[in-house]
């Protein structure tokens, strides 16, 4: 019987893990700690409904709801000199309870903090875009959605960004395996050849163990490599590749070492 | 069996010709000599003005962020390499720096002193790659051929140290594998000590060439708003009025012990990008000069310790693993199953010589990261051109590309 | 009528080749090899790297042309990805006869490292390549001696008949 591998996480896995490993935390501190994030944190909540909020590695953390994204975006910007959003992305919890969690990494130049706002939306929803008020989530929603497939509301070009527009599947999710699926196997060929080119062009190699017939072994020892399956006995003739042939080239002189001048000193 | 015909349409897609608002649509790469890697830009042109540019990345996505999940941590060293590859040291050490704060590792002093001169080294490169690169598409072939000519002698340092000469791998998680090689410092300082003057002959050549300043002056000029709006760092956000820079508003290593200036602009154009570049050359050299001593000081003191002690983590020495039997099983651990930080989040940025590098880690406890993402700046200094193109001529194009200094592996990673 | 300064009698003799056309075109093909600028990736910063002072591509001859019309050889010089497989036959595909193809560093070979859905796994998927070279990213030097290969490559061909088209299957 073939072992059972799950279809809605085909990544790596630990292929051992101790039954009694308890997995450390990166240790979190509460936003009272400091004075900077405690105000900032008073003000959105003042406003708006906050989750949860701890400081983990010099970063606030503040879960808010997903429909609130762009008020708070706004809120920090106009009135809590939150300057840049540095980076926006989604992490997948397909497998988990079926869901994305969205994260909106905030820059504060004035007061040199970074705070992130994060918050979970079903498989499906989709997020409403912030481009408005930051242009750089244009480009970052797009490779959302090409990563993720999660939409953005009121975007303006709302396409695939880093993969071709014809291209099948969402790379970043955990039920796409690195190597891609069958479309992702055959598009160029398919693209540029036509399907009926498939078997005359023959599958990607992407065993990295493969070994072909013509390879050779002993790359270690230049100049004696070997074919393989060869008996290596340790004085075998040189193999060697020269680049001009035994007699000379025509109109071309034959590089002397000898009358030639090396430069050692590289620092001259 | 014949040569399969290959199915792809003549390339007129782009174009439609019986247009009655006078646009032509002009398809610029993705393979274009002066676009820095493969960039595709769109541009809709009224005579020779552009109205309406498209940007469109992703012909160098090789799914690196995919691949860091099936990856363990040390594993996914070599493939920072890539990402900006003109300075590759500078990615090795915002991944390594990211784990490190993930499983809080506090990094001797000697391999932070010899972090910080390969990052400032790459940083020199960097700019100096920038230099010419962008000099060569503006028309200076002779700012290329000097400085590629300086590049090779940073290039050799850094092979002498590393033995790549463009993909290092020269940082791991925990400090760095190696002491510098004996002439480090000597080549080190013979190199800074002509700096100076070979920086005066770029700027000799270029800072009041009058083709130089027609085609940088006025040319490009983006505005605060646009700078913060679009996420700018770096160069480009320092050209546009802040005098903003994460080594000394957040420092890292050793930065808060060295004395920089982070030189700025308020102009915003292409020319004040220049001169940041140029200032900032100057900048990187003062901080070399101090990190020389500062390991100078390492030597002296006999703080030897190059990799932080933390066998849960990092593996032991070698000497240990070959004569200590804890030591051996740990390290045979750490390679074949990986380390396994603990569960939590990270973003931490460092100040590459592009701009805000940053490393966004999810960890659930597991020797992969469960995601990883990574901030390059490119990627952002690609968007602005959306914004920047319009309003500007086809030949102020490449210069425009040409400052924003964006690398395409850190754009589409 | 001017004297000649030069002793032609001297070393060599006169400056007269008697020669076949197959070498003389094939010494003319291999000592202009000009390549087409087609840098993907961090092969292509070595590659520009070759071009520039120190490497001095040019004393081969080599040199680096934008278009592909006026190109002999097309140096994939990084990762091909799927994305852009269309555009390198496409270049390929505008470039005259007779035209080869080196297919620089790991990435451009086999994919390299970047075993992904992303990365064509060879470039020669798409266009039959003359010369593999290994490395990541490989070195000037390689790059140099690949080129002094392909010189020989090109010296073995019969140059005085059409070449046969090559073929990628």
């Amino acid at each position: 019987m073939r072992a059972y591998t799950p279809k809605d996480d085909v990544q790596a896995k630990a292929y051992y893990t101790d039954r009694f490993y308890v997995a450390p935390q990166v240790p979190k501190q509460d936003v009272s700690t400091d004075p900077v994030f405690a105000a900032d944190l008073e003000a959105i909540s003042a406003k708006f409904e906050v989750k949860e909020s701890f400081i983990q590695v010099e970063n606030m953390v503040i879960y808010i709801n997903a429909k609130d994204i762009y008020a708070v975006l706004e809120f920090m910007r106009d009135s809590l000199e939150y300057t840049q959003l540095t980076e926006m992305s989604a992490i997948d919890w397909l497998a988990k309870d079926d869901t994305f969690e969205i994260f909106y990494q905030m820059l504060s130049m004035n007061k040199r903090k970074r705070t992130r706002i994060k918050f979970f939306i079903k498989n499906g929803d989709a997020v409403d875009s912030v481009e408005k008020l930051f242009r750089c989530a244009d480009w970052s929603e797009r490779e959302m959605f090409d990563m993720f497939g999660i939409e953005a509301n009121n975007h303006p070009f709302m396409k695939r960004i880093l993969m071709p527009y014809d291209w099948q599947g969402n790379p970043l999710l955990k039920t796409y395996p690195l190597e891609g699926d069958e479309f992702a196997a055959w598009y160029e060929i398919d693209k540029i050849y036509g399907k009926e080119a498939r078997e005359a062009i023959g599958p990607e190699i992407r065993d990295t163990a493969r070994v072909d017939r013509y390879d050779s072994e002993r790359f270690a020892r230049l100049g004696y490599e070997q074919p393989k399956g060869t008996k290596i006995t340790g004085n075998e003739e040189p193999t060697v590749q020269s680049y001009q042939e035994e007699g000379g080239v025509f109109m071309v002189t034959k590089f002397d070492k000898d009358t030639s001048k090396i430069i050692d000193d590289p620092q001259r | 069996m014949a040569q399969i015909k290959n199915r792809l349409t003549p390339f007129f897609e782009n174009i439609t010709f019986d247009r009655d608002d006078n646009e032509l649509v002009l398809n610029f790469g993705p393979q274009h000599p002066s676009a820095h890697g493969q960039l595709r830009l769109m541009l809709h042109l009224q005579q020779e003005q552009i109205v309406k540019a498209h940007p469109d990345v992703g012909y160098l996505h090789r799914g690196m962020e995919k691949m860091a999940e099936n990856m363990i941590y040390n594993e996914f060293m070599p493939t920072t390499d890539r990402m900006d590859y003109i300075a590759s040291s500078s990615n090795n050490y915002g991944f390594a720096l990211a784990v490190e704060k993930l499983i809080g590792l506090e990094v001797p002093r000697r391999a932070k002193v010899i972090r910080m001169m390969l990052l400032e080294i790459n940083r020199l490169m960097s700019h100096l790659f920038w230099l010419a690169t962008t000099a060569l598409d503006i028309g200076a072939m002779t700012v290329f051929l000097f400085a590629f000519r300086e590049r090779e002698y940073l290039m050799d340092i850094i092979e002498g140290y590393c033995g790549a000469r463009l993909t290092h791998a020269a940082i791991r998680i925990g400090g760095v594998p190696l002491d510098i090689q004996d002439d480090f410092l000597h080549q080190l300082r013979t190199f800074l000590n002509k700096l100076p003057d070979n920086i005066k002959d770029y700027e000799d050549l270029l800072d009041s060439n009058r083709i130089w300043l027609m085609r940088m002056e006025e040319v490009g000029t983006i505005s605060k708003e646009m700078a913060l709006s679009w996420g700018c760092t770096g160069p480009m956000l320092r050209a546009s009025g802040f005098q903003w820079d994460i080594r000394k508003e957040e420092p890292y290593e050793l930065y808060d012990e060295v004395e920089f200036n982070v030189p700025y602009s308020d102009k915003g154009d292409n020319y004040a990008r220049y001169r940041v570049y140029m200032q900032e050359m100057r900048e990187t050299a003062k901080i070399l000069y101090q990190t020389i001593a500062m390991y100078e000081a390492c030597v002296k003191n006999d703080q030897t310790e190059l990799m932080a002690h933390a066998p849960k983590y990092i593996s032991a020495p070698k000497l240990d693993i070959m004569t200590q039997n804890y030591s051996l099983m740990q390290h045979f651990v750490l390679v074949t199953q990986g380390m396994r930080p603990p569960v939590g989040e990270v973003y931490v940025a460092t100040e590459s010589p592009k701009g805000e590098l940053g490393f966004f880690i999810n960890s659930q406890g597991g020797p992969y990261p469960y995601r990883l993402k990574l901030r390059a700046p490119s990627f952002w200094h690609t968007g602005i051109l959306t914004d920047l193109l319009p309003g500007h001529y086809i030949p102020d194009v490449v210069s425009i590309i040409g400052t924003t200094n964006i690398v395409f592996g850190e754009v589409d990673r | 009528m001017a004297q000649h300064k030069v002793n032609y009698t001297q070393d060599g003799g006169l400056p007269v080749a008697l020669t076949s056309i197959d070498k003389i075109v094939n010494w003319g093909r291999s000592n202009s090899i000009w390549a087409l600028t087609y840098g993907l990736a961090c092969c292509g910063i070595e590659m520009m790297a070759s071009g520039a002072s120190r490497f001095d591509f040019d004393r081969y001859g080599t040199i680096f042309r934008a278009s592909p019309r006026q190109a002999d050889v097309m140096i994939v010089a990084g990762t091909l990805t799927k994305k852009h497989a269309e555009f390198i036959k496409r270049l390929y595909d505008q470039m005259t006869e007779p035209r080869w193809v080196i297919s620089m560093g790991s990435c451009a070979n086999t994919g390299g490292m970047f075993n992904t859905y992303a990365t064509v796994q060879g470039c020669d998927r798409i266009i039959p390549v003359d010369l593999y070279l290994p490395g990541c990213a490989p070195r000037p030097e390689t790059l140099q001696y690949g080129v002094m290969l392909l010189q020989k490559k090109i010296r073995a061909n019969s140059a005085s008949k059409a070449q046969k088209p090559k073929r990628l299957m």
